[in-house]
């Protein structure tokens, strides 16, 4: 049958091949219309992270996706460069995700996030710290949902605390600088920061903040301009001035705060201002030369007792997700009280459920649990504004002066108000 | 009207040549126009978009009572002039070592072209860690050497800061520029040196007289790439110190980054980018003129 080789027959024979060949990809794509994919954005570990991403509660989390029929894809990346691709997704309004991890930058994104929180089941809000919901929540509405109590506590090597004579953490500004001072010997240094970043939560500026509230000041009035060119706010940035003479020279130029807390890790400095994770680094002896060695405390008070600030890790939901449903289930899966135990127990980020903190068996495995929940009591705010980044900057860089001695600490302070009442005042 | 033939071919050529003008105006000049545009606004996002208001040349304004971009513009000056004497210097050095009979062994031309090839973040975080201040290989070297007694804090103050970002950025833009130079080098005909040496010059005064005027034009390349690449600098300063200490290493490209992408003032940063575009443009308007071919000098 040699004839019917003709250029017809061709034809038919390879639209024939093209249509089976697009069929499987197109039954493929019916099946997963089926399933919701959900898209999260997210930070990689060891930033805290969520199962799938990181590595906890893995099982639950497949049985998660099988029993709602979604599919969850994540996008990780660095820290530092979360905000920045989350602006620029917004901006270019082709923000591709369903669930994004927020941190402290709710007020500025707020625009682009839906109020789900409101909505939450109400056993849950009631297992969660009420003051959680303070960075998340703009014009009375709540977009996110805090999933780790992350507050700055004080971390101290207990062997070089005892070396320099010293029984317990300091309780007071003028204990840490004495602590500080007897800790700085044979070519360690008493105290380690990351004051190389002025920006965010984490920065210094942010560090500044956590002893603006020690001394009893707060950062805006109740007009909402800056009110911090006061005694407190002089105060809190000469007690950080105080402190460079027995703080690791470097820490002036360590951007992040994982080169901080190396310094700790390996022996090198006596503590740190730092965010629970810490707990699990130290005692792994594969980052950690110090293992058994650590131990935490509430941070030292000044004239108006002890203060911190919160990290304020959230998650929120895109407003143009088209899966605003799943995407809040999955939220309410990440705040599961088991999953919110295996968090702490396998990554050292501790839950936000009051419950899951009161665990015996939470307790055992991260005794600085107790620690943050002291902290706690204590005033923690992190002043977030739509404007934090830039506010953070412009105080942090006035810091970094005072603290490379070219500018007096009330200098510092009031060219940083200058600034921020600019800000502020362009803010409208 | 009937066309001629160098008309048809003219309008031909235009026909081939139309597909890569349209792909070079969507990737070229739509967003030119558009960052101009944008910097001549005022833009938020707001109510989930992102809302654009007319504000004229008020960001170009601003911009000349802001303290930190006149400090940044000041470093950008600083960073530019230094790195262009320091590449242009050491270039020329290293392509006449290069050029001289124990330098042509293809082992120093790869050897040379490493830092050239390492990825500018790669390169970055690299540095990052031999001048880390605890654990830094540069400290360690110059303590086992006895040249210092403590570890220094490189990255610690404003003036050493900038300095490294400088000798960071030299250490990667040399190779290039070398090998640029050392093309010129070996095109400098050999009859002038030896005519140069039958009048009694010796090699000092053959480099003056002969090889210098012969590689003026390699030379003016090079220094025109290089200012145009100092003003790109951004990654090192995003890795090695975020702008600081106290925006000591603030350079307008990181600026821009800063403006725009942490403060998400579009409108501003678009105003920065755009002074850095009008510097490039007019030193890339400079190249092309270096590189356009004339004709020689008396030539009918």
């Amino acid at each position: 049958m040699i004839h019917s080789f003709n250029r017809r027959t061709l034809l038919k024979a390879g639209a024939a091949a093209g249509a089976t060949m697009a069929l499987p990809d197109f039954l493929g794509r019916t099946a997963q219309a089926q399933a919701a994919g959900l898209n999260v954005f997210s930070p990689l570990p060891p930033d805290p992270a969520p199962p799938g991403a990181a590595k906890f509660s893995e099982e639950a989390f497949a049985k998660w996706q099988a029993d709602n029929g979604a599919t969850v894809a994540y996008e990780t990346l660095a820290w530092p460069q979360l905000h920045d691709r989350m602006a620029t997704a917004f901006a270019s309004g082709a923000a591709p995700w369903d669930i994004t991890y927020n941190c402290g930058w709710v007020p500025e994104f707020e625009s682009f996030l839906s109020p789900y929180a409101d909505t939450l089941p109400k056993a849950l809000v009631d297992d969660l710290p009420a003051s959680s919901f303070a960075t998340t929540t703009v014009g009375g509405k709540r977009y996110g949902t805090v999933f780790t109590l992350s507050l700055l506590t004080l971390f101290y090597n207990k062997e070089l605390l005892e070396q320099a004579g010293f029984k317990e953490a300091p309780k007071t500004w003028d204990e840490m600088k004495a602590c500080a001072k007897e800790m700085t010997r044979d070519g360690r240094f008493g105290f380690v920061l990351n004051y190389g970043d002025p920006a965010g939560i984490g920065g210094t500026a942010s560090y500044w903040m956590v002893f603006l509230q020690q001394a009893g000041g707060k950062l805006y009035g109740e007009d909402g301009l800056p009110s911090f060119k006061s005694d407190e706010g002089v105060a809190a940035l000469q007690m950080i001035v105080d402190l460079m003479p027995s703080t690791d020279p470097g820490s002036i130029s360590y951007a992040g705060i994982n080169d901080a807390t190396n310094v700790l890790l390996a022996g090198r400095a006596g503590m740190m201002m730092n965010w629970p994770f810490m707990w699990n680094a130290a005692n792994d002896p594969k980052q950690s030369q110090i293992v058994g060695k650590m131990t935490s405390a509430i941070l030292p008070a000044g004239p108006k007792g002890s203060a911190s600030i919160d990290g304020t890790d959230a998650w929120t939901i895109v407003k143009s997700s088209k899966n605003q449903d799943k995407a809040q289930k999955l939220i309410e899966f990440y705040l599961d009280a088991e999953v919110q135990k295996r968090q702490v127990l396998d990554t050292g980020w501790l839950p936000i459920r009051l419950s899951v903190l009161g665990d015996p068996e939470v307790q055992a495995k991260a005794p600085n649990a107790a620690v943050v929940l002291e902290q706690a009591k204590h005033p923690y705010d992190s002043f977030v504004t739509a404007d934090y980044n830039q506010v953070t900057v412009a105080i942090g860089t006035e810091v970094q002066q005072a603290l490379q001695g070219s500018k007096t600490a009330a200098q510092a302070i009031a060219d940083a108000h200058e600034a921020v009442t600019a800000i502020v005042k362009r803010r409208g | 009207m009937i066309s001629t033939f160098e008309q048809r071919r003219r309008r031909t050529g235009l026909f081939f040549v139309a597909p890569a003008l349209i792909v070079l105006a969507a990737i070229l000049f739509y967003p030119i126009v558009d960052s101009i545009l944008l910097a001549l606004q005022r833009v938020q996002l707001a109510g989930g978009a992102v809302t654009q208001q007319w504000t004229g040349f008020g960001n170009f304004e601003r911009l000349f009572a802001d303290a930190v971009f006149w400090k940044a513009a000041r470093n950008t000056a600083y960073f530019s002039v230094m790195e262009v004497v320091l590449v242009t210097f050491l270039s020329l050095g290293v392509a006449l070592l290069l050029n001289h009979s124990f330098g042509r062994s293809g082992f120093f031309r790869i050897l040379l072209i490493v830092p050239w090839a390492l990825a500018p973040v790669a390169n970055a975080v690299l540095w990052k860690w031999i001048l880390n201040a605890n654990y830094g290989v540069l400290n360690g070297m110059l303590k086992s050497l006895g040249v210092i007694e403590n570890n220094q804090v490189w990255l610690g103050t404003p003036f050493s800061a900038l300095n490294f970002l400088l000798i960071v950025d030299v250490w990667k833009s040399v190779p290039f520029v070398a090998l640029l130079m050392l093309a010129g080098l070996q095109r400098v005909p050999q009859s002038l040196y030896r005519a140069a040496y039958m009048d009694g010059a010796g090699p000092w005064r053959s480099f003056l007289h002969v090889t210098l005027p012969t590689m003026r034009g390699v030379i003016a390349i090079a220094i025109v790439l290089q200012t145009i690449w100092s003003l790109r600098v951004f990654d090192l300063v995003f890795v090695l110190t975020r702008g600081g200490p106290a925006d000591a290493t603030v350079l307008l490209n990181f600026l821009a980054y800063r403006v725009t992408f942490n403060f998400l003032d579009l409108g501003y940063g678009a105003a920065i980018a755009n002074i850095i575009f009008a510097l490039t443009f007019l030193l890339a308007a400079a190249y092309v003129w270096l590189l356009w071919p004339r004709e020689p000098k008396g030539a009918r």
